[in-house]
């Protein structure tokens, strides 16, 4: 690097103060090294470098290998074991087959709020800050990594769940193709869902900047207490708990209407919300809070 | 570098109009006692703390307004600002994706830190000398026009603190602006040239290591002689002060070293004083140049803030 035209002189006689760029022209008049080219932080380089963060860590891959076996797991076992004699014409066979997400989510969720809230416990925060010391375009690059690699692999999970699973579903009620009307539409929905959910989580990370707090804000405040606001008397609790995440994802899922719910395109605009709404808050947290 | 400077914290103020810079080609040291706001100053001029009040720049920018703040500054704060579970070089490279930086440039800095030998293992198993190491690797990435470090020392061994002062020393060599905070005046005087001292937030002194060292006064001769009153009429001159601390020791065996007195003498040195007493044929039983305690001389200094500090209240409660 440094090829620098080292000066004679003395280093501190001159003039020319801190603001002289490292090596700027022939004329520069103390010896510091060259650079073969000029840096710059660009939005397409924060998210290589949070690619390749995400992906040096071991939590990653732990987390979403967790979500897809257990989903896959699961869902081979509801296949498996599932009896012809009983009437379960009125269970919904994408939400059947992918019944595994219930505990896959928090694997996803968990994730989400390591990419974000992990930082901080770590310190490493610190040297993210400085490196993109704008800030913004970092938490941009973190949600949009996280949202492509669980988008893809929640993707792969259910179509891979629901095809497993009818292996052994063939001349039961829940026999289906992916071409028989709401299957595709569910498996991708739930696959969109869960990648909402965790952005969710993501930016709740960002905003409480601590991984305990940030998994209790997400556990009780996205799933359960909308459990609890449902078992109230009162119908306008009910119609607003239909479009909280949890309730959300469901019937985004589900290949046919659920009763009582949302219907799948309100339950998805929905959904965004609640993720872009969760990612606002840690935009404006992390303008405005010291790191 | 600083102008007006100000950092509170709901009613407690850290940094308190802080106006200071810090030039090219040499090591400044940036001293206070623990707590004195060097942490959140070196913060501030990241862009990592907001100021209450003023302006922190760098090459007359703030640190964010950079377009590659890597280039401009390389940073140690904290000793550790990595993921425990990630390696060196994925630490490193994972920083100059931001910038564009070269992999060769991190294999680069990991050689010149002498971590390549662990650069794939995880950080988590890391001494503390050589979590230090990575942190200013991860500073000199960039290779940064100016270099901020923040007790780079502490916790260092005997060879870690001696490649510091090596390192500090031939990136100033270099024309780069090191900026350095240490809480340990003697370490400051074996690395820095110029001192920025801050106590209570404020700004006590900005000079370099030699005015400071003249301006403490701390340069004395003790002389020990029978015919103390005769020496003292023989060195007056303007300029030097004579102080005697009494009697000489209560151990004194013969009448004469009884009779002698201890003169403590600033403004001229030993030789001088040496000389002029054989002129005049007067005896000196001990003649010691005693150096300035840089150490001492900081902490009068701070003590001095502190104490400055507190009659200002009792002043302001009386009027």
């Amino acid at each position: 690097m440094s090829t620098g035209t080292a000066g004679t002189d003395s280093p501190t006689g001159t003039g020319t103060g801190t603001s002289a760029p490292p090596g700027t022209g022939e004329g520069a008049a103390f010896p510091l090294p060259r650079h073969p080219r000029t840096y710059e932080v660009t939005q397409a380089r924060v998210l290589r470098s949070e690619w390749h963060k995400l992906w040096s860590v071991r939590s990653t891959w732990i987390t979403l290998l967790t979500a897809s076996a257990l989903t896959l797991a699961i869902g081979l076992t509801m296949g498996a074991t599932y009896g012809t004699e009983g009437d379960d014409a009125g269970l919904d066979t994408v939400i059947m087959t992918l019944i595994g997400i219930q505990l896959a989510q928090i694997a996803y969720v968990v994730l989400g709020i390591l990419v974000t809230a992990g930082e901080y416990g770590t310190g490493m925060v610190r040297a993210s800050m400085t490196a993109v010391p704008r800030r913004l375009p970092a938490l941009w690059a973190k949600a949009a990594v996280f949202a492509a690699v669980v988008l893809a692999v929640a993707l792969a999970t259910a179509f891979a769940t629901f095809l497993g699973a009818q292996l052994f579903l063939a001349g039961t009620g829940q026999q289906a193709s992916l071409g028989d009307p709401g299957i595709a539409r569910g498996l991708a929905g739930n696959a969109v869902g869960l990648t909402l959910l965790g952005l969710l989580a993501l930016g709740l990370g960002a905003s409480t900047r601590s991984v305990p707090a940030a998994i209790g804000a997400v556990v009780g405040g996205v799933m359960i207490l909308p459990e609890v606001l449902g078992m109230l008397p009162y119908d306008f609790v009910g119609n607003a708990v239909r479009y909280f995440p949890i309730r959300a994802l469901d019937a985004v899922t589900s290949a046919r209407p659920i009763p009582d719910a949302a219907s799948p395109g309100a339950a998805l605009l929905a959904l965004a919300l609640w993720a872009a709404g969760s990612l606002a808050l840690a935009a404006l947290t992390l303008r405005r809070r010291d790191v | 570098m600083a102008t007006g400077l100000t950092k509170r914290y709901g009613d407690r103020t850290v940094v308190d109009d802080l106006t200071f810079t810090v030039g090219p080609g040499t090591v400044t040291g940036f001293l206070g006692p623990n707590g004195a706001g060097k942490s959140t100053t070196m913060r501030m001029l990241l862009g990592l703390d907001a100021p209450t009040r003023g302006r922190a720049t760098i090459g007359g920018r703030p640190y964010a307004a950079h377009p590659a703040p890597l280039q401009e500054v390389g940073a140690l704060l904290e000793a550790r600002s990595v993921h425990p579970g990630r390696s060196a070089h994925d630490h490193l490279l994972a920083l100059a994706h931001t910038h564009g930086i070269p992999r060769r440039r991190v294999d680069e800095v990991l050689e010149l830190t002498g971590l390549s030998g662990v650069a794939r293992r995880r950080v988590k198993g890391f001494s503390l000398g050589m979590g230090q190491r990575l942190g200013i690797a991860a500073a000199l990435l960039g290779d940064p026009g100016t270099v901020i470090l923040d007790e780079p020392v502490n916790g260092l061994d005997p060879e870690g603190v001696l490649w510091i002062r090596n390192l500090l020393k031939s990136l100033a060599a270099e024309g780069r602006t090191v900026f350095v905070s240490s809480h340990l005046m003697s370490e400051m005087a074996l690395t820095a040239d110029h001192l920025v001292i801050i106590g209570g937030g404020r700004l006590l002194a900005d000079t370099s290591v030699t005015d400071f060292v003249r301006a403490s006064g701390q340069d004395f001769v003790t002389v020990v002689t029978p015919q103390a009153a005769r020496l003292r009429d023989l060195l007056a001159a303007p300029g030097v002060e004579i102080g005697s601390s009494g009697s000489a020791a209560a151990g004194a065996r013969t009448s004469a070293e009884a009779l002698a007195e201890t003169l403590e003498i600033r403004g001229m040195d030993a030789a001088h004083i040496g000389r002029t007493a054989a002129a005049h044929s007067v005896p000196l039983f001990e003649l010691t140049p005693r150096i300035a305690s840089l150490e001492q001389a900081f902490m009068d200094l701070t003590r001095d803030a502190v104490e400055y500090r507190t009659s200002t209240a009792l002043e302001g409660a009386k009027a």
